[in-house]
């Protein structure tokens, strides 16, 4: 596709039609604060705080929602956009509980991003604001009302991108908040814990409960691997502890096939990995006690067993399970192996049952 | 859900495109079969039954005040206290009844005969003070009367409504058949060539009748005057989706009490507006979105629009009444379009504009009650005589209803252009000493009583005087009044009734109600004064919809034309 160029704080940049402001600003690496806005949920146009000036326009504009145009001159820092973006973030923290000592998304945070790019301390103002009890019913996920900022970032992914149509706005103006169903605890509500929301909730509103306190995420190394638990094959980052050998958190990778989106045994059954009774290696039942063997004797007293019955008994007496966490391929193996070695059509698969 | 109310919501989802559209409705209809409240097995039924997710249901029954998700007494006592309430004594009343019934507001009797609630701006400014119980406004109330009220109620009985209401007409077409016996039936209508013109244009070709719209600068009566004949060219040429005509009936601004006359006197002038209207921009359906509250003129519509369908005149177009829940916001066009696709009243994004893609995604045109009305007398009378009416670009009449302190505060039909003092002169004069006028609803800047003299009351001579003519609600205020407070006041509305999509408005009203608040407290320094100046400033023009610009605007003008009056209370 062609390029189109336009000038963002004196630099010329170049872009593909059909993006916004913000959008090239980022593929340039200028950072220009914003909340409301996520790839995968499109612009909302909610935090008004990704305000630039652009020339021969009337007014600040919002880039999340601004469509970039040839030669499009923008500003993305003057003394009236930095006001009214300090003054809109301090609105948020005045009247909220965003404190970063011990919360879990301290360095991953995009308000907290905005607060160390514009240069803001502590709230300039303060108004009275009740706070609310977390909601720690879900098995998975906590929700802390306290330091939401309402983007409806995680609504947005809830509905539009996993379609599992829980979260929603509930209320009106200062009231609002987000719901799960007829407002239940999230624990009783229909959610599945799928944890979009977490990984897209851009502060530390929607968490992982089980990382909490598990180490900062400086602190972490990240591993990008694939999913073991299916043949879709999700990409993943695994947080993970060097120093314990333990993961402490798992989010999705953008990028194919996934897209950032994780099921609930991807994004949170992860304790296996370092469980004491984990399987690690071959073993076969000798006197009674289960002992440790090569692969080789391992497969060979199994194909020896195998044999000894079938002929016994006739192959009608085997079937073969094949597995929702082996690939296609491995399947269809199993497959082949059970009608044309073993000769029966005894074969099935786990996620039938 | 009994079979009964199944079948009620089913008759009403018919008549919508997609049937999520009846949410509102469907939950009125379940609210009145349970005793005027909704549990939450209601709203997951209203959900299961209209295919939408439970969340977005219960999202939608707690954005609309008139959904009662806390139970409340058989009598459900509504006073407001909005600018024309407060200035005729409605804090008063409720006081009184807080005494009287042994409750504060938002508390409901031990007996639970009665739930008292403050409410924000019922459209009834020019019959101040007004409880509403429940499907009933009660208007002119004095402290008397609420007394008679209270010890009727107590028997059971709902008395009679006082209709009381002052008006008069100089032009003599918007206020044509108000005082005429049975002015709402299609028969008085009739009687003096009604539905004649609605002939006339039919046999018209549709774009003749939009240049002649556009020809006369009929600019929007709604309160952003933008001409409607130039909002109807925006819609695209060859485009094979269904167009919708949407009447805006959802009249909130406090001030503001125009449109009611016109539905409610003369529902088949509107009728026929719209029927040309919706002729001319090829709309073979449009919905009148008419705010909840007004029930009793919703029902009066929906007898008018069966009227003339009856006798012929709707085959073009088909017209659903449509009643909102209670929202300010809903006002705001694409706050509007959301609510009637059965959603949270939350503004969208412009572009793209209605024009182009409003309800269910389609061209939609949304115009005013008092617009659409005008349109008949330009096709009956022609552009010429149109424009003998009013001043230059700012052209026909125009309904200016003036409450507060005057002496017979009401509806009063002038050209465009009238001298504000004339108006005022109509209204009975001034009641007691003039300090300040707001002279176009709420959302525009406050006039000191000496920068109206010679004020010309159209869009542009407002402009030009630094204040807008919005939708023509004139509010006069004399020299018993404190400004802080009514600053106060002003930002209380907008804070119950931002929708809280985006944070400048959300956050921000509430914190310049708070700071406000102090300094009203005496607890206020000159640095709060400042910050509530800057918030305004900052918040001009960044908000989704309008509302940002309602609320900053009036502060702002509040503080700045009466400062003294709050450095006052923070100079200790």
């Amino acid at each position: 596709m062609e390029l189109k160029k336009m000038i963002i704080d004196e630099r010329e940049v170049f872009f593909e039609e059909g993006k916004t402001v913000l959008q090239v600003a980022r593929e340039n690496d200028i950072y220009i604060p914003s909340l409301c806005y996520h790839r995968k949920t499109g612009p909302a146009g909610r935090c008004r705080v990704c305000l630039v000036e652009v020339e021969g326009m009337r007014g600040l504009q919002t880039s999340c929602s601004l469509p970039a145009k040839e030669d499009m001159e923008v500003k993305t820092h003057t003394e009236e956009i930095i006001e009214a973006q300090k003054l809109f973030i301090n609105l948020l923290l005045a009247d909220g509980h965003h404190n970063c000592l011990s919360c879990e998304a301290n360095g991953e945070c995009e308000l907290q991003q905005a607060c160390y790019h514009l240069g803001i301390e502590v709230p300039a103002f303060q108004v009275d604001s009740l706070k609310e009890d977390y909601d720690d019913s879900g098995e998975m996920i906590r929700r802390d009302p306290n330091k939401c900022i309402h983007c409806g970032r995680c609504i947005d992914a809830c509905n539009s991108v996993v379609v599992n149509e829980v979260l929603d706005f509930g209320y009106r103006g200062r009231d609002v908040k987000v719901i799960c169903d007829n407002d239940l605890p999230m624990g009783d509500s229909q959610c599945v814990q799928c944890g979009e929301c977490s990984q897209l909730c851009p502060v530390g509103a929607i968490i992982d409960k089980k990382s909490i306190g598990k180490g900062r995420t400086w602190e972490l190394e990240k591993i990008n691997t694939t999913c073991p638990y299916c043949g879709v094959g999700c990409q993943l980052t695994a947080y993970v502890d060097k120093k314990k050998n333990h993961i402490v958190k798992i989010t999705g990778r953008e990028v194919p096939p996934n897209d950032g989106m994780l099921c609930v045994k991807g994004r949170y059954g992860y304790e296996f990995v370092s469980h004491p009774d984990r399987l690690k290696y071959p073993m076969i039942k000798k006197d009674g006690k289960h002992v440790r063997v090569s692969w080789d004797e391992a497969i060979d007293y199994t194909a020896e067993r195998i044999k000894t019955i079938i002929k016994r008994d006739g192959p009608d007496v085997f079937s073969a399970f094949g597995s929702g966490r082996i690939t296609n391929e491995s399947n269809y193996a199993i497959m082949k192996f059970t009608r044309a070695v073993i000769k029966t059509n005894n074969v099935d698969h786990c996620a039938r049952t | 859900m009994q079979n009964h109310i199944k079948d009620k919501i089913e008759a009403i989802s018919a008549r919508y495109p997609d049937k999520k559209s009846a949410i509102i409705p469907a939950l009125d209809i379940l609210q009145r079969e349970k005793n005027n409240n909704l549990s939450s097995e209601d709203i997951r039924e209203v959900a299961h039954y209209l295919g939408t997710t439970e969340s977005r249901a219960y999202g939608v029954a707690t954005y609309y005040t008139m959904f009662n998700v806390k139970p409340v007494g058989k009598y459900h006592l509504q006073v407001d206290t909005n600018i024309p309430g407060f200035l005729t004594g409605a804090d008063e009343i409720l006081k009184h009844l807080e005494k009287k019934l042994g409750i504060k507001s938002g508390q409901t009797t031990a007996d639970e005969l009665f739930t008292l609630t403050e409410v924000q701006d019922l459209g009834s400014c020019g019959t101040c003070p007004v409880i509403q119980v429940n499907d009933i406004y009660y208007e002119n109330m004095t402290l008397e009367k609420t007394d008679m009220l209270i010890d009727s109620l107590r028997k059971g009985i709902m008395p009679e409504p006082d209709k009381t209401s002052y008006y008069s007409t100089e032009c003599n077409i918007l206020l044509k058949n108000r005082g005429k016996e049975n002015s709402r039936s299609i028969k008085t209508y009739k009687s003096n060539g009604g539905y004649k013109t609605l002939e006339k244009a039919l046999s018209m070709k549709p774009s003749d009748i939009i240049a002649a719209v556009k020809e006369a600068m009929l600019r929007g009566r709604g309160g952003a005057g933008f001409p409607a004949g130039l909002k109807w060219g925006f819609l695209p040429k060859n485009d094979d989706r269904p167009v919708y005509l949407i009447c805006n009936a959802d009249e909130g601004e406090p001030g503001t009490f125009k449109d009611r006359q016109i539905m409610e006197y003369d529902p088949h002038l509107l009728i026929e507006g719209i029927a040309i209207s919706a002729y001319a921009i090829g709309a073979k359906k449009a919905f009148i979105y008419i705010r909840g509250e007004f029930r009793w003129i919703a029902e009066i519509l929906e007898k008018a629009v069966k009227e003339a369908e009856d006798e012929g005149h709707l085959k073009y177009t088909d017209i659903v009444v449509h009643k909102g829940a209670g929202s300010y916001v809903c006002g705001d066009e694409t706050a509007l379009l959301e609510s009637l696709e059965g959603k949270r009243g939350y503004p969208r994004e412009k572009p793209p504009f209605p024009a182009n893609k409003g309800l269910y995604n389609c061209p939609t045109i949304i115009n005013n009650v008092e617009t659409l009305a005008t349109v008949p007398f330009i096709i009956e009378h022609g552009v010429e005589e149109f424009r003998k009416i009013g001043t230059t670009g700012n052209f026909g009449p125009k309904l200016y209803g003036v409450s507060g302190h005057v002496n017979r505060p009401g509806m009063y039909e002038f050209p465009l252009g009238t001298p504000l003092e004339k108006i005022l002169d109509a209204a009975g004069g001034v009641k007691g000493k003039l300090k300040a006028v707001i002279v176009g609803g709420l959302s525009v800047p406050i006039l000191r009583a000496d920068e109206i003299k010679g004020l010309k009351m159209d869009y542009d001579s407002c402009l030009k005087a630094g204040t807008m003519l919005g939708s023509g609600g004139i509010m006069v205020i004399n020299d018993t009044v404190s400004i802080p407070e009514l600053t106060l006041r002003t930002i209380g509305f907008y804070a119950h009734e931002s929708c809280g999509q985006c944070v400048p408005c959300r956050k921000g009203s509430h914190t310049i109600k708070e700071l406000l608040k102090k300094i009203l407290h005496k607890n206020g320094t000159e640095e709060d004064i400042e910050l509530v100046l800057k918030l305004c400033r900052n918040i001009k023009g960044r908000t989704i919809c309008p509302t940002g610009d309602a609320f900053s605007i009036p502060v702002e003008a509040m503080i700045l034309k009466f400062r003294d009056e709050f450095d006052a209370l923070v100079s200790n």
